[in-house]
């Protein structure tokens, strides 16, 4: 029987989001290939997130606990997963293109003499020759390329936020607890400590006020986030996101970079103030509900994708709805 | 009896006075070939500079030493102080030489000759002390704002105020001594002489007389060692500045090839290829004066850069670098930290247009520039990405190939330059006219209207390579080179004679950095005063508009076309024409040129240079400011938005006026 | 002190930065095509930026190595012109579309003939097929420790030590060299290469090495291409602007904010 393992992941042993939408990714394979769905679950006192996933449509749950995996060793759970593949023996392993989809994904690949299809949008049967074909943008989305892989299992990571997270729907599903020889003999990269940094969930946002290379200063990010806190004050979930360049001018952290190298959005509302609108980032925000643009190039790429146009610039745009909104409270 | 005097009235050992004088004199020589010894090193041995004597070049000089008009230019009071300063040094130098020779060659001032003698030393003196005055009051109690201060701009005017007060007292002892009827002459001192007896007079007089002596022997000493060295520095720098050039850059791109390949061999010493002696020479001629502070725009729009600041950093790493027993300047600026900044400056020339030593600072700014895009690492992020795409797309905007047709209208018809189609003009659109939207502008008014006047030209469309321009300002010499290449290849293939241009910078660029005399080029305003002088082109429409024009650097101050501009506005009737502050070769720059365009917002001071100029604009009350330059468009445009005066201040390219006025009524 | 021996993998691909308007994409012979000339990937470059970083503060010979077919020295040899030493270039009409396994397979031979080692770098993912996967399958078939993503990279003492990103914000790491690291731009843009300095290495001799299939002993059970059904021009992301006009921007805005207000 043809089983379609997927690789769950947690933050804090809660289910990540990303995860959801995998379920689902593979609810829609299965109807096609039959079969059984199932999730792997790696890391340390698990509990909670088994309760998690035991709601969604999943036939099996693959459970591997142990004190060496609670923190993502990429050397460990490479080796881990290569147990477990080579054990199950999946067709189709799908993980997320998350840091950790990233890293594991193509390393696995190798082990497993399989090939990898990273960051796919789509995934399909073809019926003639059972093998899974893979939709993956390319030139940072200037083209679409469709896929196939050899070896097995299959391999594919998956971009957030293209499928629609699953939903819980109650039906019975079996835990099976893995048992491995693990021993960190196998790390070879020692990690010496962690530079914390308050992270922003930006996929999380329902509203994302985004500022690019036209934001003339790094002080005017506070206009962003005066504007994010004030809608924030309305219960409605905002951040502040950015272009690339302003993570390069060292302005903000990596994590509020949106697109095709940052974080893949789709919220209700998208602001880019002062975006131009280049491939790599409109990939990573066209999907959004709706998107509003900000900027004094009235021939800019962002209008072309924006549902909204502003041709000014944004200091004055901005001033004047943060009054308004302050005068909302 | 004659009118007489005696030269070394009461004096004895006269000959230690003439062999200190020899002391003093051969210092300053020796002192002065260091500084020659110092500059042949900084060149390396190679000498870029015009040998060739140039009458024109002497005259400059020579009008500017004599008349010191640049410094009577926007400051009347500094012009008059250095008027007096150096008419008063230079005829009581004069002087004593003429008493040497009267003492010891011929006896000739004696009489009539002795008394004239007698008044200008008596005026020479006053205007000494007077100028030296003004300079103090300027510095100390007006506190002139560009003036910045060491300890040699009091010492040197205090040391005048006390040689030329001996001299007086030296004077007057000497006539109460012996006061002849002629000596009435010499004014100053004869007036003096009631405060001395005879008996004072005589027991004083030889003391005063060493020291009066001594002290200007010991003034002479200083020449070389503080600011005064440009007594000799400013008029060879003049006279440099003002040579034509000689296919400079030429001589330049081969020294920067041996340079090249020297480093691989370890060179000893830092290069800076681009220096030529009378860069040299200018840096040492600099007198800190700060006029090029006062209009430099980057420096007015509040940015952390200052011409001046920027000169002497380099002058001090000069010395640093080159100099055997270290700087000869006692007092002056050690630390060559200004001369990094380096990409704050526009390369729009207001700086030389009133440095009185004639100090081309940009050219020197650009230099820096090939040095730091050669070495690499501390290019801006923005310039960097921005050349690169000038090399990739042939424009500096996120535009392909492709886009440099955006701006033809539909249904237009615009002929392409093919073998087959060889017009007599060829319009050569340039990189921002051709994709920036607003900058199209110029190019849909320009078709237009020379297709209305039936001249017959053609463009190049998605073959237009970029001129090169922005790559030679910000120092990208490798790239010009190949803009230049690309460039000369096309017009020559396509036998191209006639070239018209967009932009001022692709005109001067042209004009000034390409072989000469392989094709004719334009700026459009020189065609367009060419149309309506001969009537090739007929106003139709009378414009009731007010308007000011703003020169672009690149057209006025250093391709000198200010009138044209001017008449063609003229020319359409109903215009009223209205001068902004600074107009002219005194323009104030929009910030858009030498690559300033694409530096980011890092180097932005309390506002941004086109603000200031669109302020001026808003000042004359126009209903529109015109300009003849796509970047300017850019800038104007920009920076009258930011300031919200859309409203009331359009602006307008000449071309696009014009297009109004030549247009039929469309009813 | 012992001179490091770093290799930095470089790809040659057609330029992702470009305007839309200069790409098109060929559905029909499956290729995208790029009206400028081809660059070296960009995070190669960042990775090379941090390779020339590290020579900087200690002895080191970079050698610069790329893998494909009709690779150019013209786009190339910016590397050497940036400051590495020496290029290495394994070319074969075969290796266009090699998949990523092949590619780091054919890599990983390429390093052996070259030699001892002390430190592989290369970039996080090409900008045009933006698999993200050589470099960590390289790590793996060399049996290297790999530490991915990099955004600062220091080494002493036969280690590098690595701040690299993670979702909780930086992790340092330390690993023994040899060693391979993937690079992220956050250590810094390559530093800017005169056209001088590249045109004047067509005057003076570079140290290339051109190396053909036949030179690695390559197996070609691990030479497969990717198995390419369809390249298709992107699903259209335009919607239709509506403009917010006004007379002022404080027009606007409110006009603005009464539409976000609908929105939310
Ligand atoms: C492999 C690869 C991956 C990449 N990944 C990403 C990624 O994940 N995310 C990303 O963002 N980029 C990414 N990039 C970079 C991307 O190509 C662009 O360089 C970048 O997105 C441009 O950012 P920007 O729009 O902020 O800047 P610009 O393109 O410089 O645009 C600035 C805009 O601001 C406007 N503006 C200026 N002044 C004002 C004002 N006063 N008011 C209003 N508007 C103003 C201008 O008109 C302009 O449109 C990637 C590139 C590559 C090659
Ligand atoms: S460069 Fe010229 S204008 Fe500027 S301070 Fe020196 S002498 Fe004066
Ligand atoms: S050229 Fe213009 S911007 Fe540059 S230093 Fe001179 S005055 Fe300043």
């Amino acid at each position: 029987m043809d089983e379609i393992l997927i690789l769950a992941e947690t933050k804090e042993t809660q289910i990540e989001k990303s995860t959801h939408e995998l379920i689902q990714a593979g609810r829609e394979l299965k109807s096609a290939l039959g079969g059984i769905l199932s999730c792997l679950l790696l890391g340390e006192g698990m509990d909670g997130a088994v309760k998690d996933l035991e709601q969604y449509p999943l036939d099996r749950i693959y459970l591997l606990e142990n004190p060496l995996l609670k923190d993502f060793s990429p050397d460990l759970w490479v080796s881990s997963l290569e147990q477990a593949v080579r054990n199950l023996k999946p067709k189709v392993f799908i993980m997320a293109h998350s840091p950790t989809g990233r890293e594991v994904g193509p390393r696995l690949s190798a082990r497993l003499k399989s090939t990898l299809t990273t960051d796919c949008i789509g995934l399909r049967l073809d019926p003639e020759d059972r093998r899974i074909v893979r939709v993956k943008p390319i030139y940072g989305g200037n083209a679409v390329a469709v896929l196939k892989g050899k070896g097995n299992p299959e391999l594919i990571t998956l971009r957030k936020n293209v499928y629609s997270p699953a939903a819980p729907e109650g039906t019975k599903t079996e835990i099976i607890k893995l048992q491995l020889a693990l021993s960190d003999q196998v790390v070879k990269v020692k990690a010496l400590r962690t530079i914390f940094r308050e992270q922003v969930e930006l996929d999380k946002a329902e509203v994302i006020i985004s500022g690019g290379r036209g934001i003339g200063a790094k002080e005017d990010f506070q206009l962003l986030e005066r504007l994010a806190e004030l809608i924030n004050q309305r219960g409605i979930k905002a951040l502040v996101g950015c272009s690339r360049p302003v993570v390069d001018k060292g302005w903000l952290s990596s994590d509020h970079q949106v697109g095709l190298t940052g974080t893949m959005v789709a919220p209700g509302l998208y602001v880019a103030v002062g975006i131009s609108g280049a491939i790599q980032h409109l990939v990573g925000m066209v999907r959004s509900k709706k998107i509003v643009a900000i900027n004094t190039d009235p021939n800019c790429n962002m209008f072309k994708v924006a549902d909204y146009g502003v041709i000014e610039d944004y200091k004055e745009i901005l001033h004047h709805l943060i009054s308004k909104l302050e005068g909302l409270s | 009896m004659l009118p007489f005097r005696d030269t070394f009235f009461m004096i004895q050992n006269k000959w230690i006075f003439y062999l200190i004088s020899g002391l003093v004199v051969a210092f300053v020589v020796l002192v002065f070939f260091y500084y020659v010894a110092t500059w042949k090193k900084a060149l390396s041995g190679k000498t870029n500079t015009n040998k060739r004597p140039n009458i024109r070049s002497l005259f400059i000089a020579i009008k500017n030493v004599f008349l010191g008009i640049r410094i009577f230019k926007d400051d009347i009071l500094a012009g008059i102080m250095h008027f007096l300063i150096f008419w008063g040094f230079f005829a009581l130098l004069i002087g004593t030489i003429l008493l040497s020779i009267h003492e010891h060659i011929v006896k000739f001032l004696m009489g009539n000759i002795y008394i004239v003698f007698s008044v200008i030393m008596e005026i020479a003196g006053l205007f000494l002390i007077s100028g030296t005055v003004i300079a103090i009051f300027r510095r100390y109690i007006l506190k002139v704002k560009r003036l910045q201060s060491y300890t040699e701009d009091l010492l040197i005017p205090l040391f005048l105020i006390l040689i030329v007060s001996s001299g007086f007292l030296l004077e007057a002892l000497r006539i109460a001594q012996n006061p002849q009827r002629w000596e009435k002459w010499s004014f100053v001192g004869w007036y003096l002489k009631e405060l001395f007896g005879p008996g004072v007079s005589e027991g004083a007089y030889p003391y005063i007389w060493w020291f009066h002596a001594i002290l200007s022997l010991s003034f002479l000493l200083f020449i070389p060692l503080t600011k005064l060295a440009h007594t000799i520095l400013a008029p060879t720098s003049i006279y440099l500045q003002n040579l034509p050039k000689e296919d400079g850059d030429k001589a330049q791109m081969e020294e920067e090839d041996s340079a090249s390949e020297g480093s691989d061999k370890e060179a000893q010493l830092p290069q800076r290829p681009f220096l030529t002696l009378s860069h040299l020479i200018f840096l040492d001629a600099c007198m800190r004066c700060g006029r090029c502070v006062e209009v430099c725009p980057s420096t007015l729009a509040g940015e952390d850069y200052a011409p001046r600041d920027f000169v002497q950093g380099l002058r001090a790493w000069v010395w640093q670098s080159f100099s055997s027993h270290g700087d000869p300047r006692l007092f002056t600026e050690r630390s060559p930290d200004k001369m990094q900044r380096i990409w704050n400056c526009t390369t729009c020339r207001a700086c030389l247009e009133v440095c009185p030593v004639y100090g081309p600072t940009f050219e020197l700014v650009m230099g820096e520039r090939t040095l730091a895009i050669e070495e690499g690492t501390s290019v801006p992020d923005l310039l960097n990405q921005t050349l690169e795409r000038l090399y990739k797309y042939e424009n500096p905007w996120m535009s392909s190939k492709k886009e440099k047709l955006g701006w033809i209208e539909e249904g237009s018809s615009i002929g392409f330059i093919t073998k087959s189609f060889k017009p007599e003009f060829c319009y050569f659109v340039g990189c921002t006219t051709s994709v920036d939207p607003r900058a199209r502008g110029i190019a849909k008014a320009f078709s237009n209207i020379l297709r209305s006047s039936g001249l017959e030209f053609g463009i190049f469309g998605e073959k237009e390579p970029c001129c090169g321009d922005m790559a030679k300002r910000v120092g990208e010499l490798g790239l010009f080179e190949e803009k230049k290449m690309s460039c000369s290849d096309l017009f020559q293939s396509y036998g191209v004679k006639n070239v018209v241009t967009s932009s001022p910078h692709c005109y001067f660029n042209f004009k000034n950095e390409y072989p000469q005399g392989m094709f004719n080029v334009f700026h459009y305003t020189q065609l367009i005063h060419k149309l309506i002088k001969e009537r090739n082109l007929t106003i139709k429409k009378r414009l009731d508009f007010t308007v000011t024009y703003h020169d672009p650097c690149y057209l006025g101050r250093h391709s000198r076309i200010f009138n044209e501009p001017r008449e063609i506005i003229r020319s359409i009737p109903g215009i009223k024409l209205i001068e902004m502050t600074h107009n002219r070769e005194n323009s104030l720059c929009c910030g858009g040129g030498g690559g300033r365009m694409w530096q980011g917002n890092e180097l932005n001071g309390t506002e941004r240079m086109s603000e200031r100029r669109a302020k001026e604009a808003k000042e004359t009350g126009a209903d529109v400011v015109l300009t003849a330059c796509p970047l300017c468009l850019i800038m104007m445009e920009d920076a009258i938005k930011t300031l919200g005066y859309e409203k009331n201040l359009k602006v307008m390219d000449i071309n696009e006026l014009l297009k109004m006025a030549i247009d039929e009524e469309k009813r | 002190m012992k001179e490091l021996k770093i290799i930095v993998c470089a790809k040659q691909i057609p330029d992702p930065e470009a305007p839309f308007s200069a790409v098109t994409v060929d559905s029909k012979k499956k290729e995208v095509k790029v009206d400028a000339p081809e660059v070296i990937s960009p995070y190669d470059e960042n990775a090379l930026e941090a390779a020339l970083r590290i020579k900087e503060s200690s002895k080191a010979f970079i050698t610069v190595l790329s893998v494909g077919s009709s690779l150019s020295d013209t786009v190339l040899r910016k590397a050497i012109a940036a400051g590495a030493d020496q290029l290495v270039m394994v070319e074969d009409d075969s290796f266009g579309r090699l998949d990523s396994y092949s590619t780091a397979y054919v890599l990983s031979k390429a390093i052996s003939m070259l030699g001892e080692y002390d430190l592989i770098l290369t970039g996080r993912q090409a900008g045009d097929w933006d698999w993200g996967q050589v470099g960590l399958i390289l790590g793996e078939i060399l049996g290297l420790p790999t530490i991915n993503m990099a955004a600062g990279i220091t080494v002493r003492d036969g280690h590098v030590e690595v701040s690299r990103l993670v979702p909780a914000g930086l992790e340092l790491v330390e690993a023994k060299m040899p060693a391979l690291v993937t690079v992220s731009n956050e250590v810094g843009e390559l530093r800017y290469v005169s056209r001088s300095k590249i045109l004047g290495m067509l005057k003076k001799r570079i140290p290339i090495k051109k190396v053909s299939k036949g030179d690695l002993n390559l197996e070609p059970e691990f030479l497969n291409t990717m198995e390419l059904l369809e390249l298709l021009p992107p699903s259209d992301m335009r919607r239709d602007c509506v403009i917010v006009e006004g007379a002022t921007g404080k027009e606007k805005a409110e006009r603005l904010f009464e539409i976000i207000k609908q929105i939310l």
